[in-house]
């Protein structure tokens, strides 16, 4: 159980995106960019491995909010910056901490970092904040 | 003194707008879709009698949803694959980074919504970054409304234009 207060952690909330996540989500967004799936594109674009579209982050960020609150609440702002492209096969977890609490509402402060697979921070993929109303 | 990469030409075209009306309403499938892909099994999505018992008319989308997808778009692919709102903005020289967005919700989408999308250059900015290097911040606004005229959506996005030459 997590208090709302200001400085509280949320719940994190972790995640493994394989390239079959990312073409599903490429295919639910109606965005076929090569970027995500087409290994000759990648390459001469000048990276290695499939980047994660970014906007999965932020579906990641709403999930953990929302996840958290509970379904009669309400996400009414998210905003995020994105700070390190992620691959094809990394594990991200999105944290998050109270900002402040208001009645009816909430505002949290939420980080995607980036995972090494023996589950340590190896880099911070998105930034951002969510407010949500909570009656 | 370094050139720059903000030309009147590309400051001229602040303002810009570019509207798209989907063809169809959005629809549950669409819902169903983007909450399987992203693992997000939330019954709000997905399950019209759990949404009508938390104080919807049926399923809602989740949030991020209308912001992310080329649906309503109705463009064709083009080379990179990508088939969603673009300015086509020529900066020579520059590689394009995706900076950010800033979302705005202001109720629900429902899947009976035909979505109307009107895309503006809100600013163009040169910056430079940390390391130095000169870029172009273009930030972008979309409102999403509903075929009642609601607004349901507010997203600014914010692209960067990174000079390919490293620090000048």
């Amino acid at each position: 159980m997590t208090s709302r207060e200001p400085g509280a952690p949320i719940p994190p909330l972790e995640r493994r995106i394989d390239i079959a996540d990312m073409v599903s989500y490429a295919g639910a967004t109606w965005d076929w960019h090569r970027m995500h799936y087409d290994m000759a594109y990648i390459e001469s674009a000048g990276f290695t491995a499939p980047i994660v579209d970014g906007q999965m982050l932020g579906a990641l960020m709403a999930e953990c909010m929302q996840d958290w609150l509970g379904p009669d609440a309400r996400l009414t702002t998210l905003g995020f910056r994105f700070l390190t492209p992620v691959e094809a096969g990394s594990v991200v977890r999105c944290d998050g901490v109270v900002e402040s609490v208001e009645p009816g509402k909430i505002k949290c402060a939420l980080t995607v970092h980036i995972l090494s697979s023996s589950g340590s921070v190896v880099g911070i993929a998105a930034s951002g904040r969510a407010e949500a109303n909570t009656l | 003194m370094s050139s720059s990469l903000l030309t009147d030409k590309l400051r001229a075209r602040i303002g810009e707008t570019r509207v798209y009306i989907a063809p169809e309403p959005i629809g549950k499938p669409a819902f169903r879709y983007f909450a399987q892909a992203i693992g997000d099994h939330n019954p709000l999505y997905t399950d019209d009698q759990f949404a009508r018992d938390h104080g919807y008319s049926g399923v809602i989308a989740p949030p991020t949803l209308v912001c992310e997808t080329n649906q309503y778009a109705n463009l064709v692919r083009e080379s990179s694959g990508y088939a969603g709102h673009a300015w086509d903005l020529e900066i020579p020289g520059t590689r394009l980074l995706r900076g950010g967005n800033e979302y705005t919700f202001h109720q629900p989408v429902q899947s009976e919504d035909v979505l109307t999308v009107t895309w503006s250059i809100v600013d163009m900015a040169e910056r430079t970054s940390s390391k130095g290097v000169p870029m172009v911040i273009v930030t972008s606004q979309a409102q999403y409304h509903n075929q009642s005229g609601d607004l349901l959506v507010t997203n600014i996005e914010t692209l960067i234009y990174q000079s390919r030459g490293g620090a000048s």
